[in-house]
């Protein structure tokens, strides 16, 4: 994988040192005994910059969510090897924060917004008293100020998206891993959300990897875009997305580049 | 002037027209004054037994009998519930055994329990908190098998410790099962309260019924099952009321 | 298979460990028996028709109070389900009756009905028809308003409409709280022959007990277990089948 020299989105020089992800060959495989051995993965070799944002597509079912559970650290890869900053993942830690799709099963139903966030800080072995301006910043960051005493359950699907997304920042982590996170929201939501990812990605000089099955929002996000597909999984190709930054719903949906990818994007998947 | 809804009006007047009738079926003696005694004789005897504090001693027998086992059953049964259902190894381990004696009636170890502990308190309490202990046990199982697969992996990653992960995620996952469980728990201690109290004859409601038919007062004995009536409802509603206010998120919509 | 296997592990290893214990004289209460004097005694017990006649009894008992809880609840719970005016009047009534046990109106049924079947089948309804009639009417009240506009348009007298619409319609959830009356049925039945009716099994439970015969009595209660277990199963795999049948019918 070659670096490309320039700057990413978030205007950090590109540093031909140690990638913030690495992985050389990773596999997948399901089941133990031989007639049930399932591979679904297979030779994912991928260097990811730091502060770049990486996005991930593929048609269903194709191993994106495994892929990145692996990269979480929350399975190992039956092949090949997985390199944070260079150190082998060996496990889940909160350096990698990952965001799910189904944000009602990831937070807390019994506990208030500021107590969801609060929990990350409770990892941390943060004091309460120490927690209050913490919490208060990223309240005020994810626009949850008036929801702050609301539970789960009275929000709408993008303010809970915003909690999750609040809950992992209080974190502190090194790379943000989000899962199809805007695939359960209306239109409007998600690209207000988008719009806000993008922002708060390039302030905080945060490493995204993003999976996606929407293919224009990929392409409106990412540095790269990855393609992933056929059985066993694998890199099918990469595409550099060369449009300017900041990102705009309107000018860069209709830019010819834009429009480009987009057709090669569509047309790869077409065949596999 | 707040409007009386006229439902509540209606449902007033049902059963004050069943216990009217009653009333009637007795007086005009189509049924058995032995069998039915009229309402206002029940009333009148509860009324003395009120008056005269007799009632006290037999309701917080059997009352403080069903809370003791209640108790008892549920810190065991919550204990031992959350260690099976936080333990794939443990589950396949117990739960076919468990499976096999759940079925088997409370009431069937009284004969076993009076061997060991013959006609006494120990007895009862032992039979109770053998009952009770089922629903409470298999509603913890349950609760802790099923915490979000999602929590468990933002566990992980935030680095909790198996202790924080119960404390902090498991166990407040699992409350609405638990006391689900609970609720049925107490009923079943109630009824062995009663059940056992007539078979070692120990003080209480259950016996205090049970004496009252061999004498043939059967006024008594109605007092006795408005009062079981009386405790169960107030059992009951009070751990709703504590339910609704410990899940009180559940209620909640945007 | 691997639960079965693991599953049995710890009986096995306790039977053992029980059988040993009692042989070597580690363990010499009387109250307690060996498994082996336990088998002894339960296949002496099967093998003269005691036990059997006796769990016959009890069914017996429990179906017959099964029976007239499912036919008072069902009807009762249908008419409740249809009119939301009725179920609200009558609801407190019921609320207030519900928390008295069942076994409590032991001393009654004993008055009105003297020993015997009528008694306990009386209590083991009492008992079955609450869980029956509160499923009862919320799976009526759950039914698609459609299908019961569909009847008011038809004319449908109320008898036709319980058959053609509300009970297959609600079938599965009433089925499932008839599932849960019949474990209820077994245990209420069992629990007043214990206390005090002279037949069935809860009545040689005692006599087993009364008469120190321990061995007897554990294998009564081993019993018990296997006939409860097997009525679980037995009721699990033939609720879905009136269903299947009903609908080869259509």
């Amino acid at each position: 994988m070659q670096v490309r020299a320039g700057r990413t989105v978030t205007g950090a020089t590109i540093d031909a040192a140690i990638p913030a992800v690495s992985m050389h060959q990773v596999g997948l495989s399901f089941g133990d005994s031989s007639p049930e051995r399932r591979l679904v993965l297979a030779d994912i070799t991928l260097d990811v910059r730091e502060g770049e944002f990486l996005c991930i597509v593929g048609p269903s079912g194709s191993g994106k969510t495994t892929l990145l559970r692996i990269l979480a650290g929350l399975i190992q890869p039956t092949a090949g090897e997985v390199r944070f900053r260079g150190q082998a993942v060996s496990g889940p830690s909160r350096e990698r924060a990952i965001i799910f799709q189904d944000y009602s099963k990831a937070l807390l139903p019994w506990r208030n917004v500021t107590a969801n966030i609060a929990l990350s800080l409770e990892a941390q072995s943060i004091r309460p008293a120490d927690q209050q301006p913490i919490i208060a910043a990223l309240l005020a960051k994810m626009g949850l100020e008036r929801a702050a005493s609301q539970y789960p359950g009275q929000l709408s699907g993008g303010m809970q998206q915003r909690v999750q997304i609040a809950r992992c920042l209080a974190q502190h982590p090194k790379i943000l891993l989000m899962d199809e996170p805007f695939g359960a929201l209306d239109a409007m939501t998600r690209q207000a959300l988008q719009d806000e990812i993008l922002l708060l990605s390039t302030e905080q000089h945060m490493t995204v990897i993003f999976i996606t099955h929407d293919l224009e929002e990929a392409i409106y996000l990412g540095d790269r875009v990855v393609v992933l597909g056929d059985t066993p999984a694998r890199i099918i190709e990469t595409i550099d997305v060369d449009l300017p930054r900041p990102r705009d719903q309107l000018t860069t949906r209709e830019d010819p580049r834009f429009l480009a990818h987009r057709h090669r994007l569509f047309s790869l998947l077409r065949r596999h | 002037m707040k409007t009386i809804d006229p439902i509540k009006i209606a449902a007033l007047g049902f059963a004050l027209a069943l216990i009217l009738t009653w009333q009637l079926l007795a007086e005009l003696k189509f049924i058995s004054p032995i069998f039915f005694p009229s309402p206002s004789r029940a009333g009148a005897v509860l009324l003395a037994r009120v008056l005269d504090g007799s009632i006290w001693t037999p309701f917080v027998a059997t009352g403080l009998r069903m809370l003791l086992g209640w108790v008892l059953a549920s810190f065991v049964g919550i204990a031992i519930g959350a260690a099976i259902g936080s333990s794939r190894l443990a589950r396949d381990l117990l739960e076919p055994t468990l499976d096999f004696i759940r079925p088997l009636p409370a009431s069937a170890m009284i004969p076993v329990a009076v061997l060991f502990l013959g006609l006494s308190n120990a007895m009862s309490l032992a039979v109770i908190a053998f009952g009770a202990i089922w629903p409470v046990l298999l509603a913890t199982v349950h609760g802790f098998s099923s915490v979000q697969p999602e929590l468990r992996q933002v566990s992980a990653v935030l680095g909790f410790s198996r202790r924080e992960f119960m404390q902090k995620i498991a166990l407040p996952s699992a409350f609405p099962d638990i006391i689900a469980g609970l609720r049925v728990s107490l009923a079943i201690s109630l009824i062995l309260s009663v059940v056992t109290e007539m078979q070692a004859s120990l003080p209480g409601l259950g016996w205090d019924i049970f004496y009252a038919q061999r004498v043939y007062r059967s006024a008594d004995l109605y007092a006795g099952l408005i009062l079981l009536g009386v405790m169960g409802f107030a059992a009951n509603h009070t751990l709703m009321l504590f339910e609704r206010r410990v899940l009180r998120w559940r209620n909640l919509h945007g | 298979m691997r639960r079965l296997l693991l599953g049995s592990i710890l009986p096995a290893l306790f039977i053992v460990f029980w059988e040993i214990s009692s042989r070597t004289g580690v363990l010499t209460l009387e109250s307690l028996s060996r498994p082996s004097d336990i088998l002894r005694a339960g296949i002496v017990g099967l093998a003269d028709g005691s036990i059997l006649v006796a769990t016959g009894q009890t069914f017996e008992t429990a179906l017959l109070g099964l029976t007239l809880a499912a036919f008072a609840g069902i009807i009762a719970g249908a008419v409740l389900g249809l009119s939301p005016v009725l179920e609200r009047v009558v609801d407190p009534t019921i609320e207030a009756l519900r928390p008295i046990p069942a076994v409590a109106f032991i001393p009654l049924a004993l008055m009105m009905f003297g020993f015997g079947v009528s008694m306990e089948a009386t209590i083991v309804a009492y008992a079955c028809v609450w869980p029956i009639l509160i499923v009862t009417i919320s799976a009526v009240k759950a039914i698609e308003p459609r299908l019961l506009e569909v009847a008011d348009v038809l004319e449908m007298t109320f008898v036709e409409r319980l058959r053609k619409i509300i009970l297959p319609a609600a079938f599965a959830r009433i089925n499932v709280s008839l599932r849960v009356a019949a474990g209820i049925a077994l245990v209420v039945a069992v629990t007043v022959e214990i206390v005090l009716n002279p037949r069935g099994l809860g009545y040689s439970l005692i006599l087993a007990q009364q008469s120190l015969r321990v061995d007897v009595m554990y294998a009564q209660l081993l019993w018990l277990c296997v006939i409860g277990y097997a009525l679980n199963v037995v009721l699990l795999n033939i609720g879905p089948a009136p269903i299947a049948v009903w609908r080869a019918g259509r």
